[in-house]
């Protein structure tokens, strides 16, 4: 094993910053490794990363001490252009990285940039690695976020580097698509012997992907460990904003210390070995039946059908005659992959576009005779993309727009009172874009109760955040029930459908395919295949056990097991399940 | 009055018309040529009719622009605002040149440039609807323009569908959230007015996030050596490797010079004046 | 994804004598523009502008009688990027997206005459943002969105007098046909001060920088404007500042007459020669001389200075 970066006694300081961001790093990555960088916001995982391509300092200037070294040569006396030959650097919004028309062109431009005569090999070969060879010569503004992202990843690997750096990488896609991603990475890593460091905090990938681990805090590593050890420190991540993954604190639940398994089949056979059994008694999840029975009906979709035109002039469709009532009080999650017709429906009860066929109703108001201005007195839609709802100078000014602007009785009161729940009083005079990524949704959420909505939807509100960012949004949603008569919600999270929903509907190619509730979805394992799917880690556990429906939660998973927690204290079978099993998921 | 999904005149619509134009998918006889050729093309029909005064070479040469539009499938909106803004140029000027004494001379005369600018437009038409962005920047780059110039080529229409998308979602919500309009008021000018409003507000915003956008751009253009090719000559020879001249691009142009110098005959032997 | 990141800089300054400083892209002495900076500039700049164009062809169009009141550009885009950053830089940028995005995109691009169109712009936004020192004076905005339109349109309206000029044969001895060229032009003019440049311009230019300045410049990693600690290096109102205008000018208008010109000599019509006499060609080469020497010292200034860091 040989070192292909050494970072030592590296010290960065933004020009004007008034603390170091970087203090004192002392790494060793070694080549071949697949590193995981782990830590809370602003604890330097990015600025670390950006050191390793010489982006740091030599595009952001600022006072450094210490060394980086990549394949033997300090980046201090190298230049950004040379060194991205040895690491290359993907971007956490990476669809701002793309700047070609074509997928070719944009994979073949930096061979082209340096003048690589074999520049049409080697940009075959980085479509070939990352398996987009079908995407060639399509337009980069048609794929999806997930293909983006191996276009933006092949784009890199096209000047063959040894180290790929990935910021973020699954920060706005679907759990399908991530799990994607990271095969790839894998694959690069296991066939080519690409060094991969990712920036990351969903820890169930790290621990399923990751041979090693840097946990980082304050601008410093507070330690570098091989995965299975790294995740056995479940209390330490926890403490430092990165909670381990469910597996981990089920293990943890009976366990206080000792290895920990990394996957859900790898838990199985760990609960298996301590004699740990699911308890046949009845399940203690939701099992309502799905749809309501004698709520009043908030909206109504009547044979929906809708589809676009594409840019070769064909009808494209994306909604094939849909029936749906959403009914009072209920927390509904619309799933599906990308291009099921979920943001289309979004939108078609908003009024801001109307079906080609059939009829979209709200509160008895159909969107055919109404204007989108007059259905936003019932209906509120918020955007995946906070910085596109944020449309005045500061949180107050977009919280107010609509209030004021429909001469609301008390509109400073209101805004108040909005702002309070959100938690966001002392930020309310700040630009939206200056805030969080978790700040930022609530902000979108006090935007959505302003408007007093009978139907509130929401597009993706979980997507791009850290793991307690989110719990926090969640949290919120669920003080929504008193506000607002019914919640539909368009995710891809899993977790969020889990812990908030009430009601399922399923969408796959323009089709209603199911409607029913999180744990019965969960228990489905022909439809969550299906629709590409993947249920959150304790639900996959709990099938693997048995259970019918699946538990929601950690706790629901402990509770449901006939054993007590704590019980088994330090007991380690001889298969201590340390041993990341091949990769195989469970499905 | 029941609202409905329209396929054409609708905000969508352009936003199609426009990415069809830009990217030349209606495929046609010039997006086959090599881009070089195609702007000498260009340039051949453009400088044509401004080397006479001549009815009878500028109905043909405007008649041979009108076939290569055809054969080009310029797309309706394209056509349609130029047709538009041929005939408002014209009737503007009419006017005007009455108001000031003119008479049918002064039409005439008017006519005269108006089927000069008309060859000029239809060619520039037929020519650049058929280069599609890697196409024309190529070009450019092999016209010695700054590389700068080739990389907004390619970083516009790699951007622009991005750029509309958001523009309409932030006019989006306003038209959502904001004070709706009472009244269209006199000849709408109340709506108008509004919609205004709404631009030049909606530009706040997205001057914002392009802004952020942007350092992603330069910080990762800067690692993936674009600004090494602006000095390096071999990342522009590479570059420019495969465009070649064939035979067909050849034909099109001799042919076209032809045509032009047919014309130029055809007005030596039936002069017509324009008075 | 939220801006600004802790772990990002938000309020940089300038390198402090005697700090062990690597001189990044991004270094920042006011006067001292990084690559990087002038990159992001330019592609901003040029992005925005552009985007500004496609809205304005949607935008609804009042005609009453043979006056057009449609909004010709958002003058309030490029005019914000000169007034915020380098105006040098922006005003570089601005003219090549209306280029690429609406003349390329609406199959408008009208070859030669783009070069003299993107001068035009670039020199109109370029002198505007000289003008303002410090974009918090209202004044100085106001002032020069004016200019913005002035210049570009009145460049303008000299290209178009001269391709009638040359276009139609005999065109100052056809009745009435002089006086409405003229007419128009002038109409039109006061037209695009009055929508363009004040509707479209002072107003929303007014309210936008007072509300981006400070705020936009950080996310690109810059300090704001500032006459006293953030100069931006601009135009002075010198002897060779306004040499340099009026070659640059003489370069539009010449752009234009060079077209027809050229066309001129090619058929070589004793009628033509006779009127004006041969020392006209003179003046047309001359013209010419003097267009092609100016492109060429600013591109190469303008490259000089771009390489000189």
């Amino acid at each position: 094993m040989t070192a292909v970066i050494e970072v030592d006694g590296f010290r960065f300081r933004y020009p004007g910053a008034g603390v170091e961001s970087l203090r004192g790093v002392d790494l060793t990555v070694e080549q071949g490794d697949f590193v995981a960088v782990v830590g809370g916001n602003g604890s330097g995982k990015t600025t670390l990363c950006k050191a390793f391509n010489g982006l740091v300092p030599h595009y952001w200037s600022g006072r450094t001490e210490g060394s980086v070294t990549v394949s033997g040569v300090p980046t201090a006396t190298s230049t950004v252009a040379e060194l991205s030959t040895v690491v290359g650097y993907v971007y956490q919004d990476f669809s701002n990285q793309l700047v070609r028309p074509t997928v070719r062109d944009e994979v073949s431009f930096a061979a082209v940039n340096f003048g690589l005569p074999d520049h049409a090999a080697r940009t075959q070969e980085a479509l070939e690695m990352l398996q987009i060879t079908h995407l060639a010569d399509r337009f980069v503004w048609q794929l999806s976020g997930g293909q983006q992202h191996l276009v933006a990843i092949a784009a890199v690997m096209v000047l063959r580097p040894q180290v790929l750096v990935v910021d973020e990488p699954v920060a706005e896609l679907d759990p399908g698509r991530a799990a994607q991603i990271y095969e790839c990475l894998a694959r690069l890593n296991a066939s080519y012997g690409t060094t991969i460091v990712v920036i990351e905090h969903h820890t169930d990938l790290v621990a399923r992907y990751a041979r090693s681990v840097v946990l980082m805090a304050d601008g410093a590593v507070v330690w570098h460990l091989p995965v299975a050890e790294a995740m056995a420190r479940s209390a330490e991540l926890d403490a430092h904003g990165v909670p381990a993954p469910q597996v981990v604190q089920v293990a943890r639940a009976f366990e206080r210390t000792g290895p920990v398994p990394l996957t859900p089949a790898d838990a199985a056979r760990w609960l298996a070995d301590r004699g740990i059994e699911a308890r046949p008694a009845a399940p203690t999840g939701p099992t309502g039946p799905a749809g309501g029975t004698a709520r009043p009906v908030v909206a109504r979709l009547d044979d929906v059908r809708h589809g676009y035109r594409g840019v070769d002039g064909r009808l494209e469709t994306v909604l094939a005659g849909v029936d749906l009532d959403l009914h009072e009080g209920e927390r509904v999650a619309l799933v599906g992959s990308n291009g099921a017709g979920k943001s289309t429906m979004l939108r078609l009860l908003t009024g801001l576009r109307v079906p080609r066929a059939g009829t979209v109703t709200v509160e008895g108001v159909s969107t055919r005779d109404v204007s989108p201005s007059v259905m936003a007195d019932r209906v509120c839609y918020l955007y995946q993309r906070p910085e596109e709802m944020f449309l005045t100078d500061s949180v107050r000014g977009d919280v107010a727009l609509y209030p004021k602007g429909r001469d609301v009785p008390d509109a400073d009161g209101l805004v108040d009172e909005v702002l309070a729940l959100v938690d966001l009083q002392h930020l309310a005079d700040r630009d939206g874009r200056t805030l969080s990524g978790g700040q930022q949704r609530r902000a979108t959420l006090a935007v959505g109760l302003a408007m007093r909505p009978s139907l509130l939807l929401l597009d993706e509100p979980t997507s791009s955040l850290d793991i307690g960012s989110r719990d926090g949004v969640i949290a919120m949603l669920a003080r929504l029930a008193d506000h607002i008569r019914c919640v539909v919600v368009a995710t891809h999270d899993m977790h969020l459908v889990a812990e908030w929903a009430t009601r399922v509907i399923v969408l796959d190619h323009g089709d209603l395919v199911a409607d029913t509730t999180p744990s019965r979805l969960f228990g489905d394992a022909t439809l969550t295949n299906r629709v590409g799917l993947v249920p959150p880690q304790v639900a996959q556990l709990g099938r693997a056990l048995g259970m019918d429906p699946p538990p929601l939660s950690v706790t629901e998973l402990v509770a449901r097991t006939g054993a007590r927690p704590h019980a088994h204290a330090s007991a380690s079978g001889p298969h201590a399940g340390t041993e990341v099993p091949g990769g195989t998921h469970d499905a | 009055m029941a609202r409905t999904t329209h396929d054409v005149l609708s905000v969508e619509w352009i936003k199609l018309e426009l990415l069809r134009t830009a990217y030349a998918t209606r495929g046609g006889l010039l997006a086959t040529m090599d881009p070089r050729a195609v702007l000498a093309w260009y340039v051949l029909l453009a400088l044509a009719p401004w080397f006479t005064h001549d009815a009878t070479v500028l109905g043909l040469l405007f008649a041979f622009s009108v076939v290569m539009v055809v054969v080009s499938r310029v797309g309706p909106l394209v056509l349609g605002l130029f047709v538009v803004g041929l005939l408002t140029e014209g009737v503007y000027l009419a006017v005007a040149a009455w108001l000031f004494g003119g008479d049918v001379d002064t039409l005439m005369a008017l006519a005269e440039l108006t089927l000069k600018l008309g060859v000029v437009s239809l060619a520039s038409m037929a020519a650049f609807v058929s280069l599609d962005p890697e196409k024309l920047s190529d070009a450019l780059l092999a016209l010695r323009a700054p590389t700068l110039v080739a990389f907004g080529v390619s970083y516009g229409y790699r951007m622009l569908p991005i750029f509309m998308e958001e523009f309409h979602t932030i006019v989006d919500g306003h038209r959502l959230r904001a004070r709706p309009v009472p009244s269209r008021g006199l000849f709408a000018w109340r709506t108008v007015v509004n919609v205004g409003v709404v631009f030049v507000h909606a530009f706040y915003p997205m001057m914002l996030n392009t802004a952020k956008r942007t350092r992603t751009t330069v910080e990762a253009l800067e690692t993936r050596g674009f600004t090494v090719a602006a000095h390096d000559p071999r990342s522009r020879q590479v570059r420019l490797a495969h465009l070649r001249v064939t035979r067909r691009d050849v034909v099109v142009l001799s042919m076209t010079l032809a045509v032009v110098l047919a014309s130029y005959g055809a007005g030596a032997v039936h002069p017509t004046s324009f008075r | 994804m939220s801006l600004p990141r802790t772990d990002a800089p938000t309020t940089p300054s300038g390198p402090r004598p005697g700090d062990e400083t690597h001189r990044g892209l991004l270094s920042r002495r006011p006067d001292d523009l990084t690559q990087a900076q002038k990159l992001m500039v330019f592609v901003l700049s040029m992005s925005l502008f552009g985007l500004a164009n496609i809205v304005t062809e949607v935008f609804p169009e009042v005609t009453i009688g043979p006056i057009d009141l449609s909004v010709s550009y958002f003058v309030f885009v490029p005019l914000v990027m000169v007034c915020l950053f380098n105006p040098l830089y922006a005003a570089l940028g601005a003219p090549l997206g209306e280029i690429v995005f609406t003349d390329l995109l609406m199959g408008d691009f009208s070859g030669l005459a783009e070069i003299e169109g993107y001068l035009q712009m670039f020199l109109a936004l370029y002198l505007a943002g000289s003008i303002v020192r410090d974009p918090r004076r209202r004044g100085q905005v106001a002032l020069a969105a004016v200019v913005v339109v002035v210049v570009d349109k009145l460049l303008s309206a000299l290209v178009d007098i001269g391709k009638v000029w040359v276009g139609i044969e005999d065109a100052e001895l056809v009745e009435g046909l002089p006086e409405s060229i003229v007419a128009i032009e002038a109409v039109g003019l006061v037209v695009d001060v009055a929508i363009s440049g004040v509707l479209f311009g002072v107003v929303p230019a007014l309210w936008l920088v007072p509300r981006l300045y400070g705020k936009i410049e950080p996310l690109m990693g810059m300090s704001p404007r500032d006459p006293v600690e953030n100069p931006v290096p601009v135009l002075r109102v010198t002897a060779p500042t306004v040499l340099t205008g009026l070659v640059l000018v003489a370069a539009g208008t010449g752009f234009a007459f060079l077209e027809g010109i050229d066309a001129n000599v090619g058929v070589w019509e004793p009628g033509f020669l006779d009127r004006f006499g041969t020392q006209f060609l003179w003046v047309g080469v001359g013209m010419a001389c003097t267009a092609i020497l100016a492109v060429v010292l600013v591109a190469r200034s303008v490259r000089e200075r771009r390489r000189g860091r």
